[in-house]
């Protein structure tokens, strides 16, 4: 069973909330024969697009969860990764693109490109996706598809080409001319599913000539055979699908398609670009780590081969109506139904038991999966994230998981709800790192942490909906850190004798604020002062420490410890009397370095008409926000700021009011800072009363 | 001794007689690429340390381009000067600047007036020195938008610098080696430096110092690696 790759699409589609992305969606698996029937969004007949399976998303008219769909268009296989358009949820967003080869980033022609579609693009960059553009709602009264263009061009910097012009905007919308082909496309029948080609009207003829002029212009950059054929007049239409394909693979070029998903007009030309341009899974190297025995990690090129061992990767868990699905991408080597893959992560080994092609809430039962295919498993225990093989210890590149920043205390409503919150919080801690539950030791309250105040709500709603879990909750609470600014030196002498062995360990050296925010560890101990033996205990002694600092027992950020000498002791001396040695030193030296409360800063962008600038301002201000500058174009001021988490709650209903909705804001951790002198001492009086209770 | 006195900014800052002034225009001029930006930011980066407020306008970066451009240089200062407690300092830093940025085929000075009404109302920001980076290009400027830009700094109460291009040939230069189109306008600005690149440094020269006769010589040059000034 060989599948040809190059006529696999593995695809996301990525676009702000309101741009119209599940319409879309629901369209293509519509052309692509998919699905009968189309549904609306937040649609009036109750049934709702297929994408959207769960029932809060339905509700909210926002797509959490990414579901894997697939679909054929052009004798190609489409899989089509469902990314959620929420930045609250931005690891989902993150583990989708992980698995992508390409996307289409959808825009809408009304609103242009958005704070929101920045963030998204901003992600799509890290992960070095390959994009195609897709102007949607050009049926919509202020529809300007070439303004959009402009400002992908402008505000993401990309080098954005027209590839089709509209045949008529806002109510006349009926469809592009395509600058390559040069002709016209109409859609007619109920559902557009018929596309009329004709000449291109002849009002329109000299603006398509131009317009075909820039883009031949911009594309004939990656191909040399096209530059010549311009000059010659010898152009085809190949050698313009060559040559965009190459400035689209290598993340050069975004050429823009006009539509509106809902009309039904142009979506069937996107899936020819989508097959045209976008990249296969042999044009995209990934990369995984092979854990030798030693403890090496080594790093290499997945094959992407059917013939290798097999490498997967679970992207995504989830629970539905048909139990636990896994969904996973196969790198290379082929997955059949009935073997043992190994979890690289714990070691065991799990039996393929059902293997699935999902078409969002429907299934298709199949046999195996090969190389560059997207598929789910059945009831396989295992967290996202990690990685199936045949036995080889290897692990795709980790994923940049960011530490929550707010945390809820949360209670059961009654005992019946206390079993099913607990089942609810393992499924959930499951499927999303950035989310995390705990009891706190000292009240017993379960605390849950995330990424945002939207992030745990919706895990509160979920819990209430699919696992029947009543749960009364406090205020969200932000998590803070500490740190020591001033460098301090340390000379320790740990000793101990109370019959039988002793104890001795004497450490010396410094303590430094560190660059980079992380935990450094650095030994310059010289003639075996503190034999080498010694110095991992002496490394871990200091790495317990970061756990809780002694200020106001957050989290000790952002040291770098410098071990310089030492002394031991040939009977006395032990690991353990080592480790101790530097929890004391430790302990001893912190409150001399000057210690510090940290608070999560997160980057606020707020997007609005240029004339409600004052406005934003002040919401901002009245926040503790820095303001780190203010773009403005066209009417429009989008303003940067990095505002404390604690000063954020609550904010869109803040930002609502103050601008009568024509504001939104996106929001994303940006890093931790020293917080103000009345919060610090807050916390640090706290934090003295609870150690005194304690004691 | 102020850590602040060390740095080579101060040896300017005596050349210039107290240094640019408020109220006062003054430029930076260089071939392309030779660090007009780097110097200009060199001097808000010594303000903002010294907790001054300065308005960054840029016609040609987004903000975050700034941004990084700002935190390399203050890095780099604050190496230069050993100072500690750059946790505190970065926080300072950020909250006393104010990045601003415009299409440059849209800007008038009208917009960055409200702008500046804006941040002065509602966010309480009151700069003490603006960089204008990229706006006016003198070439196509005319007189009285010159004087728009000095009656700015007169409201704001700011000194504003900003930079202009040489271009490697065919310019008119004068005998102080002011390209025709400034000298134009000279009038309207109290100081005129200049950026020239040597083998292995950048020479910075006082072409004009307010309203001396004969400028002042200075002995600072640009290091083009950390784009920080230093002594010769």
């Amino acid at each position: 069973m060989m599948t040809d790759l190059s006529k696999v699409r593995n695809i996301g589609i990525s676009a702000h909330i309101d741009s119209g992305k599940t319409t879309l969606t629901e369209r293509i698996l519509f052309y692509t024969g998919r699905i009968r029937a189309i549904h609306e969004v937040r649609g009036k007949d109750g049934v709702g697009a297929t994408m959207d399976s769960m029932e809060l998303e339905r509700e909210r008219g926002i797509t959490i969860q990414s579901a894997a769909t697939n679909c054929s268009w052009d004798d190609h296989n489409i899989n089509i990764i469902d990314t959620p358009g929420h930045v609250d949820f931005t690891i989902e967003v993150e583990r989708a693109l992980r698995v992508l080869d390409g996307a289409v980033l959808v825009l809408c022609s009304v609103a242009g490109v958005q704070s929101q579609s920045i963030t998204v693009d901003r992600q799509m960059k890290r992960y070095k996706v390959p994009r195609v553009a897709f102007v949607n709602k050009c049926d919509r009264s202020g529809a300007n598809p070439m303004r959009v263009t402009d400002q992908l061009r402008e505000k993401l910097s990309h080098n954005a080409v027209m590839m089709q012009l509209p045949l008529g905007l806002e109510a006349e919308h009926d469809g592009v001319i395509d600058l390559v082909r040069m002709q016209a496309a109409s859609f007619e029948g109920d559902n557009g599913e018929t596309i009329n080609w004709s000449d291109i009207p002849d009002h329109l003829l000299v603006e398509a000539e131009a317009r075909r002029e820039v883009m031949l212009d911009a594309v004939s950059m990656f191909s040399d055979e096209l530059m010549e054929a311009i000059l010659e007049e010898t152009v085809t239409e190949d050698m313009i699908h060559e040559a965009v394909r190459r400035g689209v693979l290598s993340n050069e070029l975004t050429p823009v398609f006009l539509g509106s998903a809902y009309k039904n007009r142009g979506v069937q030309l996107l899936l020819d670009a989508v097959v045209r341009y976008l990249p296969c899974p042999t044009d995209i190297e990934n990369e995984a780590i092979e854990f030798e025995r030693g403890g090496e990690e080594i790093g290499f090129v997945l094959s992407n081969n059917d013939e290798d061992e097999l490498v997967a990767h679970a992207f995504k868990l989830e629970d539905g109506s048909y139990g636990q699905l896994t969904y996973v991408r196969i790198y290379q080597g082929v997955l059949h139904k009935g073997t043992d893959i190994i979890n690289t992560r714990t070691g065991k080994k799990v039996k393929v038991g059902r293997l699935g092609r999902m078409h969002a809430d429907q299934m298709e039962d199949i046999e195996s999966a090969g190389a560059g295919d997207i598929i789910a498993l059945f009831g396989i225990d295992c967290a996202s994230g990690d990685t199936f093989t045949a036995g080889r210890r290897i692990s795709l590149t980790s994923m940049h998981v960011p530490e929550p920043v707010v945390s809820l205390a949360i209670e059961p409503a009654d005992n019946k709800a206390q079993d099913k919150m607990s089942k609810a919080l393992h499924r959930f801690t499951r499927e999303d790192p950035t989310f995390r539950a705990s009891v706190d030791p000292e009240s017993g309250d379960t605390i849950i942490r995330g990424m945002g105040e939207l992030h745990l709500e919706v895990y509160i709603e979920r819990m209430k909906r699919e696992f029947g879990a009543e749960v009364t909750t406090g205020a969200p609470k932000v998590a803070y850190r500490e740190t020591m600014t001033n460098p301090v030196a340390f000379n320790y002498v740990h000793r101990k004798q109370t019959g039988g062995s002793g104890q001795y360990a004497k450490v010396i050296g410094r303590i430094e604020p560190s660059d980079d925010g992380q935990f450094h560890f650095e030994t310059k101990v010289t003639g075996g002062n503190i034999p080498t033996e010694y110095i991992s205990a002496c490394q871990k002694g200091f790495a317990m420490c970061m756990g809780e600092g002694a200020f106001i027992g957050a989290p000790v950020q952002g040291l770098k410890v410098v071990l310089e000498d030492g002394d031991s002791h040939a009977v006395d001396s032990s690991d353990m009397a080592f480790q101790t040695a530097c929890r004391m030193a430790f302990r001893d030296v912190y409150a001399g370095g000057n210690p510090v409360v940290l608070e999560p800063l997160m980057m606020v962008s707020v997007e609005g008409p240029g004339e409600l600038q004052g406005e934003v301002l002040k919401t901002l201000m009245q926040r503790r926000g820095i303001i780190v500058g203010t773009t403005e174009d066209e009417g429009f001021v989008r303003i940067d700021a990095h505002v404390p988490l604690s000063e954020m709650f609550g904010y869109a209903n803040v930002l609502r009011s103050a601008t009568a909705g024509k504001a939104e804001f996106t929001m994303e951790f940006a890093r931790y800072a020293p917080a103000p002198r009345e919060v610090a001492e807050e916390l640090r009086k706290d934090y003295l009363d609870q150690r005194a209770k304690g004691k | 001794m102020n850590v602040f006195d060390k740095s080579p900014l101060r040896l300017l800052e005596r050349a210039l007689n107290g240094g640019l002034g408020r109220g006062k225009f003054g430029v930076v001029l260089s071939r392309p690429g030779v660090g007009k930006t780097s110097f200009l930011i060199a001097m808000a980066v010594d303000h903002l340390l010294q907790g001054r407020k300065v308005m960054h306008i840029s016609t040609k970066e987004t903000v975050e381009h700034v941004r990084a451009f700002y935190d390399q240089l203050t890095k780099a200062m604050a190496e230069q000067l050993g100072l500690d407690n750059m946790m505190q300092r970065q926080l300072d830093v950020e909250r006393g600047r104010h990045i601003l940025v415009y299409n440059p085929e849209t800007f008038t000075l009208d917009k960055l007036r409200q702008s500046v009404a804006f941040l002065r109302e509602d966010a309480g920001f009151r700069p003490d020195m603006v960089i204008m980076d990229g706006t006016p290009r003198f070439e196509y400027t005319e007189d009285w938008e010159i004087r728009g830009i000095c009656n700015l700094a007169q409201e704001m109460d700011a000194e504003i610098w900003t930079g202009a291009n040489l271009h490697r040939e065919g310019q008119e230069l004068d005998d102080r080696g002011v390209p025709r189109e400034l000298a134009w306008h000279e009038e309207n600005l109290e100081v005129i430096m200049s950026l020239e690149p040597e083998s292995d440094h950048i020479r910075l020269q006082i072409l004009k110092e307010h309203d001396s006769e004969k400028p002042p010589s200075v002995s600072l040059q640009l290091d083009p690696e950390t784009r920080t000034l230093r002594w010769r």
